[in-house]
């Protein structure tokens, strides 16, 4: 089975590449002008995907991935399905501090809620982070930008030396409370 | 001179830098390969996450265990630079932390405020009920076993009023009312006056006794007999204001009126 593994290549010098994971693809290449033009200690790569499995096509060209982000947006119910479909596809090392769920479209109405539990179940079930984000204006999209940028920097290794991705991983992980349900 | 020097030194600062990056990257590789010598090897178990989080967790705090912190370089200008920028970067980040965590105080602040006067104003409701619930139980507590007292004293105060009441009749009576005068007038109604004189005439309260103690002692049979020692006059006067009613059989017979 072509698992995506996290430590299968060699990471590149100075350089960190962050993989999107979405459906609809709408947010993925502003998130991605955004990220590249933020950063400028180090480069970013940034790859696109609609979901796993990758192709194998690229398998030998395709450098070490340091963080993959789930793009869901909450308003349409198959980019859920297709992201669960998508996880099945991971190495389970990468659930170590490598995957990070990013919402979009979290307030706009009833169903949007029911989905935000069942993706922060599912982040907590792999304990992962999950961060929501604003996708409609320049501002919301450059914010989200910096917050994956955080989260990537310590998933490639690039903090200072106490902060690994398992430690940042274990600090920001999804919980999910019994009272979450009555919210 | 200077500048060459310093030219120079951080040259060589950098050529130290690079050696110490080469030699991370070899070992890198060295890692790397062992890696996925590991992975051809093992097999992906994906329904132990939890083991493998605590596997990876155990096993990295061994290695900090054994870590020893040590320095970069001993080349000074190479720490001094690094130094100064770590400072900075640290001091940025304490900055960001402290205004971060002084707005959380307050909103905390803010609300515990909020929640005391809460308090404050579900401790004054809830004295308010305990005064009204000991009132109710001691007014409960009371009417066990002084109703009696109660009873007596209202009893006491309707007896004092009626007696109140009676004197008052009896002085209002004998003052606008009193017996005809026997030794009256000297005109020739004179006989008639010394006959009346003979019969011992009863006063108004008399009569009004003899009523009312009539009706209240014989219900059934209310009816006084109006003899010669009812001064006709007196009769009249209850009768004509409504006091007193004649029987319909016996002209002579006279009730008091039901007035309730």
């Amino acid at each position: 089975m072509a698992l995506l593994t996290p430590y299968s290549k060699v990471p590149e010098l100075n350089t960190a590449t962050v993989l999107l994971v979405e459906n609809e693809e709408e947010l993925q290449s502003k998130l991605a002008n955004a990220l590249v033009q933020y950063e400028k200690d180090f480069n970013v790569n940034v790859r696109l995907a609609r979901k796993l499995p990758l192709p194998v096509e690229n398998k030998e060209t395709r450098p070490r991935i340091d963080l993959i982000v789930f793009l869901v947006n909450l308003l349409s119910e198959r980019s859920l399905q297709s992201v669960e479909s998508s996880l099945a596809h991971l190495h389970s090392d990468c659930f170590l501090g490598k995957v990070c769920f990013l919402v979009t479209d979290a307030r706009c109405g009833s169903h949007t809620q029911e989905r935000l539990v069942s993706v922060r179940k599912l982040a907590a079930a792999h304990q992962c982070p999950v961060l929501c984000a604003e996708h409609r204006t320049v501002d919301g999209v450059n914010a989200a930008a910096v917050r994956l940028l955080n989260i990537l920097k310590v998933s490639a290794g690039m903090s200072p030396i106490a902060t690994t991705a398992l430690y940042l991983s274990s600090l920001t992980r999804c919980s999910v409370t019994s009272d979450l349900e009555e919210d | 001179m200077e500048q060459d020097i310093q030219c120079s030194r951080s040259s060589e600062g950098k050529a130290v830098l690079l050696e110490r990056c080469e030699e991370q990257f070899e070992l890198l590789q060295k890692l790397q390969n062992e890696i996925i010598l590991a992975d051809t090897e093992a097999y992906d178990d994906q329904s132990n996450e939890a083991v493998n989080r605590l596997i990876a967790i155990t096993s990295e705090l061994e290695r900090w265990h054994e870590m020893e912190p040590k320095l970069l370089t001993n080349s000074p200008e190479v720490l001094l630079a690094v130094g100064k920028e770590e400072l900075q970067r640290l001091n940025s980040q304490l900055k960001m932390v402290l205004s971060c965590s002084q707005a959380k105080l307050d909103a905390q602040k803010k609300i515990l405020k909020r929640e005391q006067t809460w308090q404050a104003e579900k401790k004054e409701a809830l004295n308010a009920v305990c005064e009204k619930i000991t009132r109710l139980q001691r007014e409960n507590q009371k009417s066990e076993h002084s109703i009696l007292q109660d009873m007596k004293r209202k009893i006491n105060n309707l007896k004092d009023y009626h007696g109140s009441l009676m004197e008052m009749l009896s002085d209002m009576l004998a003052e606008h009312f009193p017996l005809p005068d026997p030794q009256g007038n000297s005109t020739k109604k004179k006989r008639a006056a010394a006959y009346d004189a003979e019969i011992d005439l009863i006063s108004l309260s008399e009569i009004i006794e003899r009523l009312t103690n009539k009706t209240l002692e014989t219900p059934h049979d209310p009816y006084v007999t109006t003899d010669d020692t009812f001064w006709p006059p007196y009769t009249e006067m209850l009768l004509r204001n409504g006091i007193a009613t004649r029987c319909p059989e016996d002209c002579n017979k006279i009730r008091l009126e039901m007035f309730f």
